[in-house]
């Protein structure tokens, strides 16, 4: 048997319809003419809207329309054919884009499938899609009370985790921006300081000092804390230079900035010492904050540095002794706030100071009574 | 050895640690163009930034470009669609402000389609000096006819137009990917999906129509001075040709130019001459 092409075209079991670059039709065959109720010659001329309710229409133009343009095609849109007696026909339609060599859209082809039977299946899964819907949040609500314990401790873990790393990164990229200005605001301060001045505001200065101070410290903390975590660790440039100069300095500094308190020093550093003259500063100035910030205003901080067997330095204060519950948390980090409330910091000075300890083989013991609190460093001589 | 420190981590810190995600993630900011001043473009509702894939390249050369999508749309970030902020046109035109504030912008020529038209100029209000001029593509500050003013639809039309989408039927068969969307887990299934282009999250998509069909922005018209485009296309059933020369009337400062293109995407049917009377323009 010979197909009839001609017969294929106007009676297939689709519609088909051919649209202008503006969007006329052209051509459509019988079949879309018996879908639709119209005569051939009353189609040709209309645009695809003229058979479309409103909502087909806006979307037509809003999503379809671009999309045609975009990709050339459009596959199984599903929209609602206004018949010419008022009656609705549900198609699914895929259409086709033919251009020219430059990309201008010459002529566009429909293929309109007659979706009645579908549109009424897909009403039934809607209404059961939405029936199950109800079943299943009931359940589901049942199972998420019932998981909600375990999966909260189990995600908060993680996230904790993620949250934590992000939080290094952050702090370290903070570090480094937070030292440059503090670098700039302290070398102003040290130009105005030569200047003459009145009493008021050499106090003014003493203040703005002792902030700076405290901030270099609390940032260098920071870049010290996100560096170890970062899996660098506190890295050490040893050297056998003299400590004594180092400590005095740190004593001088902190003297400077609490000019009403006693610091008495004891020094004996008669062998040498090899160590991260940096660092022994570092940790000595973090030391030697905290007794002068938690001790008792009024009575002496005392340092002791010694070099017997090994090397030593213990700075000790007077004043409310340390709860042994604190004890076990005060070399973690970020524990100040269980360990003395209401005191400003980060509480990460006696954590990096322990690592530093650690990094030259060394250790930081605590003593607490009501009478005197002691940090003592001890570490080797020689590495 | 210390790992090297990452300086792009700082914005995914702040959005992690509470702070606000950064607009340029949120709405998929890209730039393209080393132009000296800058041309932002915004899709209206039913697609995404792809809509000016014509149009843009061809001021790459002038302009540093400007795209995005919506909240919503495109590769937007659907966690940030809060319902009270994008219940009004004001909450799109707050995150165009945040792009731009985020980008630096200053004097920059914006492009909007359909309801992004009203959406720049809502933003041009908020923050005068981010833009210098307008481009409004199929513009409509009101959709809905009113005493003597005539928008194109009935009140009962944009209700069936509701009506159809709250009933998301199309959703199901329409095959324009909201499954892709709806199944971030399973991108097998947006490979098979043909109509890859203009994704937008239906439910999102249905609010977004109801914000843009039942918006009312005339009474804004009149308070912006700047130099103003309005393209409006021949046969727009979106927005009449009558709705562009309101416009014009109610803008001092404003040109039409009706398009011989037809439809409602001149930026995709007819791109030359868009690009054409934007060059005339700016």
């Amino acid at each position: 048997m010979e197909e009839d092409l001609q017969d294929l075209y106007e009676n297939a079991p689709c519609g088909y319809l051919s649209l202008r670059a503006d969007g006329r039709i052209v051509k459509a065959n019988q079949t879309f003419c018996r879908w639709t109720g119209y005569a051939p010659a009353e189609l040709i001329g209309k645009r695809l809207h003229d058979f479309l309710n409103i909502a087909g229409r806006i979307f037509y133009e809003t999503h379809f329309a671009p999309l045609l343009r975009m990709q050339g095609f459009f596959n199984e849109v599903a929209l609602d054919l206004v018949r010419k007696d008022g009656g609705t026909f549900p198609a699914l339609i895929n259409a086709t884009e033919r251009t020219d060599a430059e990309g201008k859209p010459q002529f566009i082809r429909l293929t309109v499938f007659n979706a009645t039977d579908r549109r009424r299946y897909e009403r039934e899964l809607l209404k059961a899609r939405d029936e199950l819907k109800t079943l299943a949040a009931t359940l589901e609500k049942r199972v998420a009370e019932a998981a909600a314990k375990q999966l909260r401790s189990d995600s908060a873990l993680s996230t904790q985790r993620e949250d934590a790393e992000l939080r290094e990164q952050f702090i370290a990229v903070l570090g480094h921006d937070l030292r440059n200005p503090l670098a700039s605001i302290s070398s102003g301060l040290h130009l105005i300081q030569r200047s003459k001045l009145d009493e008021q505001a050499e106090e003014i200065i003493i203040l703005m000092q002792k902030s700076i101070v405290r901030m270099a410290g609390l940032v260098t903390n920071l870049l010290d804390f996100a560096r170890g975590r970062l899996g660098g660790g506190i890295t050490l440039t040893l050297s056998a230079l003299p400590l004594e100069p180092v400590l005095r300095q740190v004593v001088d500094e902190l003297q400077s900035i609490h000019p009403d308190r006693i610091i008495k020093t004891d020094f004996a550093l008669t062998k040498p010492i090899t160590a991260d003259p940096m660092r022994i500063g570092q940790l000595f100035s973090n030391l030697l904050g905290n007794a002068l910030t938690y001790g008792t205003e009024g009575k002496p901080v005392t340092v002791i540095a010694k070099t017997e067997e090994q090397f030593e330095l213990a700075v000790c204060n007077a004043g409310t002794p340390i709860e042994a519950a604190a004890m076990e948390r005060l070399f973690q980090p970020f524990s100040r706030g269980e360990v003395r409330p209401s005191q400003e910091g980060l509480g990460l000075g006696l954590y990096i100071a322990s690592e530093i300890a650690k990094a030259h083989g060394g250790t930081i013991d605590v003593t607490s009574t009501p009478e005197l609190t002691c940090f003592t460093l001890r570490m080797p001589l020689q590495r | 050895m210390t790992p090297p420190v990452r300086r792009d981590i700082v914005p995914e810190v702040l959005g992690r640690l509470g702070g606000d995600v950064l607009a340029l993630v949120r709405n998929n900011v890209r730039t393209a163009g080393t132009g000296p001043a800058a041309m932002m473009f915004a899709h209206g509702f039913g697609c995404d930034q792809n809509m000016w894939r014509h149009v843009a390249p061809a001021f790459e050369v002038r302009f540093r470009t400007i795209l995005f999508d919506h909240v919503g749309a495109g590769g937007s970030d659907l966690k940030a669609y809060d319902p009270e902020k994008y219940a009004t046109l004001a909450g799109y035109a707050d995150d165009v402000v945040e792009i731009g504030r985020e980008l630096g912008l200053r004097d920059a020529v914006f492009v909007g389609h359909s309801v992004s038209a009203m959406i720049g100029l809502l933003a041009s209000l908020k923050a005068p000096g981010m833009f210098r001029s307008l481009v409004m593509v199929g513009p409509s500050p009101r959709y809905i006819d009113d005493d003597g003013y005539v928008g194109g639809f009935t009140k009962q039309q944009i209700g069936e137009l509701l009506d159809f989408l709250g009933d998301n039927h199309m959703g199901w068969s329409a095959a324009m990917a909201p499954m892709i969307m709806g199944n971030p887990d399973r991108p097998e299934l947006g490979q098979e999906l043909t109509n890859s282009f203009c994704r937008t999250d239906p439910d999102i998509a249905k609010e977004f129509a109801r914000v843009t069909f039942n918006s009312d922005n005339r009474a804004d018209l009149g308070k912006v001075t700047l130099p103003t485009l309005i393209l409006q296309c021949s046969e727009d059933i979106i927005a009449p040709t009558a709705v562009g020369e309101y416009i014009h009337r109610q803008m001092p400062n404003s040109q039409l130019v009706i398009l011989k293109a037809t439809g409602h995407c001149p930026n995709l049917s007819a791109p030359g001459e868009v690009i054409a009377a934007m060059r005339a323009f700016v």
